[in-house]
């Protein structure tokens, strides 16, 4: 390590402001929705007793532990997708697109859309996805289909199209970085000792790409699992997941079982970052 | 089949999907830029009506969802003050963890749960936060505050990036010319990491102006552009929501031109001085 | 036409190889044989060809022109996969998510051997490398001596017919390298397979090389044993690039029987020249004479002479190298034994001389004006 190292005391003068945001905008809200899901009334109120009386009504009502699976499908059938669609586009930008220019241009046009409003971009799948959309007056030129077909908005198709466009490049990022740090060599190496194609890929590339996988499919799983825009413009109220519940619950004043909710999303959400780093060795991150 | 016929296959396949995505992620908005010139008769999808500005006048004008420019303006401005603040406060924690202090892992994680965290979740507590502590809701505040969550984290990221690819070497070589630890920072490493900074600015301030998720229950009642937005699609869509979507759009693509010519300039500088200093 | 007996002749052979990178030449047009055992060094300053020459052998890149035989076996349209060599990067290229067993019997794997016959040939490769005991060790645990041990391992238990080696030890710490020479050497000889080591650092070539070729500008220089690149350099290039020449340029004044006389700007000197192949009177022509071939007690012999000043001197262990300075302001190098001839001072003023026979003239470059 450097010499360069200010004493302790500078560095925690430098880490306060930064860590007292953290608690403030962060752990204090979220231990705060913990709190209010404990209320025992519908009001409210400081004065609320403590209990579980909104678990309770979780537990009894079946929709919403439908609405839980729902949304973990959801997000599996989006990790899925965007883990082939981004390894394959990994694997092209890096390994078979010739000239550090190029590559440059194809990881930009890939990224920029992520510094535009994702709200925005759900409303421009509007016209797409319609009866008289884009895909269907497509298909009815194309003599695919006669007549409209109305599976696109307001559809689970619809927004599972929308949402492989905005979280593709949370998959891809994170592999095109991992890749590009493998040095050539080793899978030259490989090939020299008589591997194949398939072989150096499956034996050398997979293995040294999995932390970059393995980051973005967690930022494909947090974020598929607490979007709630895309289902609400596209899907218009009809499919809803976890993340539509608290906010209709929120409109609705039912704060303390909003929070409740909130803390089902919650620890979904652990649980699932904790199956993922169980599912691949941690250690292997070491390796590069 | 031949070996290389079986590698161009292959190339071309993942050059497909490669192409096929970026043209199914671009499309929707190309589309939506161009149906908002389409005639006051045009509806919001094909077929187009003629070319005008109609909608762009209808947008401009104080009709639409009761004049959309002082939220423009709140998002502007809480985007800029989010930019500055994730610089500042990213630097001095970057800074601060090269040291590893006590706790500085802890504080690391600390940090980088704000991306993990889902932002309606952030929403909800600030929400509930300031209705318990009676504060009110105010995009200057609460909003602020629930945006620098989400923007500091990487600011960090690229920051903690920056700070590992230069010599440290040029560091103790102030040091032992018997400059102090501040002008080393300021003279030596500042500039360094410059670009950095410039790029955690960026994400500070497109990622706060585009923000929604965390403004919709922190805000209150002076709403940013993304939440009255978000409240027209719920009500109607027409073509003047186009003609805005295109319109913000371009102000974020400009922004990241913006801060893409400065990471530019501030890059070749630092490396010509680096090239007298070596 | 080349028939298969002929080729059969040579581990190696290379046949008018062109390789361009965009507008840059990177290999014109070379040919190189290399008979079966031979240990060849491939020498030249960085961006001469060496390595990329190396890598058209490999089948890592692909030539424009020219062919490739190994083993009797025309390989350009193969895969490197399919190629019958190995091959030692100067980075080792270990594979870091694979265990020292693992990495060594990969290519054994590769080529769907048994398991039960790589295990034993594993165990067997560990113990002669004397690298048994880290079996289960991931290379980042590994020192920069162990990873070239294990990175050798891995490239000769599949038995190549040649190994390739790109600077194999230009990453390694000084003072290992000496040893690690001297014992890749060894194997070499016991296992007696093809060598192509590529190195920009003569010692390396010379102390090595069976043959050493000298590349410059995508172009083979000059190809032989180490004795006559040392000796008789054959262009202008490989005088300077070798330590320990003195290059003189001139024109020739006239030609007399087996010997030029070329003019100077320190003097006219008699070189050596082929009767065939002499060069024509008043053409530009460089010559050079070796640093320990100069003598400061000239004989009769020694029609060739020179005045000089000494400027400094260097001890190298048993020789003594001095820095002359001519009348006309250029250097000259001397080299002499500590035990033979008398000490130079600083300062001091001496003749310098040597014979007819010990001069080499150099073939000018190619498209060069005679």
């Amino acid at each position: 390590m450097s010499a360069f190292r200010q004493r302790s005391s500078v560095s925690y003068l430098l880490a306060l402001p930064a860590a007292l945001w953290m608690i403030a905008g962060l752990i204090v809200p979220t231990l705060f929705i913990v709190w209010v899901s404990f209320w025992a009334t519908r009001r409210f109120s400081l004065e609320s007793p403590l209990g579980l009386m909104h678990y309770i009504k979780f537990y009894n009502t079946p929709v919403y532990q439908k609405l839980v699976i729902d949304t973990v499908l959801q997000t599996g059938l989006l990790m899925g997708i965007t883990l082939v669609l981004g390894y394959c586009m990994a694997y092209f930008i890096v390994g078979k697109v010739r000239g550090e220019g190029r590559k440059i241009l194809l990881i930009l046009l890939l990224i920029i859309p992520f510094w535009t409003s994702a709200l925005i971009r759900t409303i421009a799948w509007i016209p797409f996805l319609g009866v008289n959309g884009v895909i269907n007056q497509s298909l009815i030129f194309l003599g695919l289909i006669d007549e409209p077909i109305g599976v696109f908005l307001y559809s689970r198709t619809g927004i599972t199209m929308a949402q492989v466009s905005f979280y593709t490049l949370m998959a891809t990022g994170p592999v095109v970085y991992v890749m590009r740090n493998i040095p050539p060599s080793l899978q030259q190496a490989a090939q020299c000792l008589k591997a194949s194609p398939t072989r150096v890929f499956w034996r050398i590339t997979v293995p040294l790409t999995i932390p970059g996988v393995l980051i973005g499919q967690m930022l494909v799983f947090l974020n598929v699992m607490a979007d709630f825009a895309t289902a609400s413009a596209i899907g218009g109220n009809k499919f809803t997941y976890l993340g539509n519940l608290v906010l209709n619950l929120y409109e609705s004043g039912q704060l303390s079982f909003a929070s409740v909710i909130a803390v089902v999303l919650m620890l979904t959400m652990f649980a699932g970052v904790a199956l993922l780093l169980r599912v691949v060795d941690i250690r292997r991150l070491g390796a590069l | 089949m031949h070996w290389k016929t079986r590698q161009k296959m292959m190339k071309l396949l993942l050059g497909g999907v490669t192409f096929g995505f970026l043209a199914y992620q671009w499309f929707p908005m190309v589309i939506m830029a161009v149906l908002s010139f389409t005639d006051p008769e045009g509806g919001v999808t094909f077929p187009m009506r003629g070319v005008s500005l109609h909608w762009y006048r209808e947008f401009w004008a104080d009709s639409f969802i009761d004049d959309f420019k002082p939220p423009m303006y709140r998002s502007l401005m809480l985007a800029v003050m989010c930019s500055v603040t994730t610089a500042t406060l990213a630097l001095a924690a970057v800074q601060a963890m090269r040291s590893r202090f006590f706790g500085s892992n802890f504080f690391f994680y600390l940090i980088l749960l704000g991306i993990m965290a889902p932002g309606i979740l952030v929403g909800l507590g600030m929400a509930f936060v300031a209705r318990i502590l009676g504060i009110p809701l105010a995009w200057y505040t609460t909003t602020f505050a629930v945006h620098m969550v989400w923007t500091l984290p990487f600011g960090m990221l690229l920051l903690m990036a920056a700070f590992n690819r230069f010599d440290h070497k040029l560091e103790e070589a102030a040091l032992t010319l018997g400059a102090s630890r501040w002008t080393t920072f300021w003279r030596i490493t500042f500039p360094l990491v410059l670009p950095g900074v410039i790029g955690a600015a960026l994400f500070g301030f497109t990622l706060s102006y585009d923000e929604f998720a965390r403004s919709l229950f922190a805000t209150g009642s002076e709403q940013t552009l993304p939440l009255i937005v978000f409240a027209q699609v719920d009500r109607q869509l027409e073509p003047t929501l186009y003609a805005l979507g295109t319109t913000t759009t371009v102000i974020s693509l400009l922004m990241i031109g913006f801060f893409a010519l400065l990471f530019h300039i501030v890059r070749r500088r630092s490396r010509s001085d680096v090239a007298i200093t070596t | 036409m080349t028939t298969p007996v002929e080729s059969h002749r040579y581990d190696l052979e290379l046949k008018g190889i062109t390789k361009r990178f965009d507008d840059f030449v990177a290999v014109k047009n070379l040919s190189l044989s290399v008979e079966r055992g031979q240990f060849v060094c491939l020498l030249g300053p960085s961006g001469c060809g060496k390595t990329t020459t190396l890598r058209v052998i490999a089948g890592l890149e692909e030539p424009e022109q020219g062919e490739v035989w190994i083993g009797g076996v025309r390989v350009d349209d193969m895969p490197p996969w399919e190629r019958d060599f190995a091959m030692m990067f100067q980075d080792f290229a270990l594979f870091p998510h694979m265990t020292v067993r693992k990495q060594i019997g990969f290519g054994l794997e590769m080529m769907k051997r048994p398991k039960a016959e790589i295990q034993r040939r594993v165990d067997e490769t560990l113990a002669t490398f004397e690298i048994s005991e880290m079996g289960d060790r991931k290379p980042d645990t590994l020192s920069g001596g162990e990873k070239q041990r294990v990175a050798l391992a891995r490239a000769l238990i599949t038995q190549p017919g040649i190994l390739l080696l790109d600077e194999p030890i230009g990453s390694l710490d000084f003072s290992l390298r000496e040893s690690v020479m001297l014992e890749l050497k060894d194997v070499q000889r016991r296992l007696g397979i093809t060598f192509i080591w590529v190195t920009h650092d003569q010692n390396e070539a010379f102390s090595l090389g069976d043959t050493v070729v000298v590349m410059n500008h995508a172009q083979i220089e000059q190809s032989g044993p180490p004795e006559t690149i040392a000796e008789r350099p054959r262009t202008r290039f490989v005088a300077d690039f070798i330590q320990g020449n003195n290059v003189f340029e001139g024109t020739v004044a006239a030609i007399e029987g087996g010997h030029a006389r070329i003019q100077t700007a320190s003097g006219i000197f008699a070189v050596p020249v082929d009767p065939s192949q002499a060069p024509a009177p008043g053409a530009a022509v460089t010559f050079s004479i070796r640093a320990d071939i100069l003598t400061s007690q000239p004989t009769d012999g020694h029609v060739n002479r020179l005045t000089a000043t000494c400027r400094a001197v260097e001890y190298l262990g048993a020789i003594r190298r001095y820095d002359l300075v001519l009348e006309d302001g250029r250097s000259v190098k001397l080299e002499q034994f500590r035990s033979t001839g008398t000490r130079i001072n600083e300062g001091e003023k001496v003749t310098l001389g040597w014979r007819v026979e010990d001069g080499v003239l150099h073939t000018p470059p190619a498209g060069a004006p005679a």
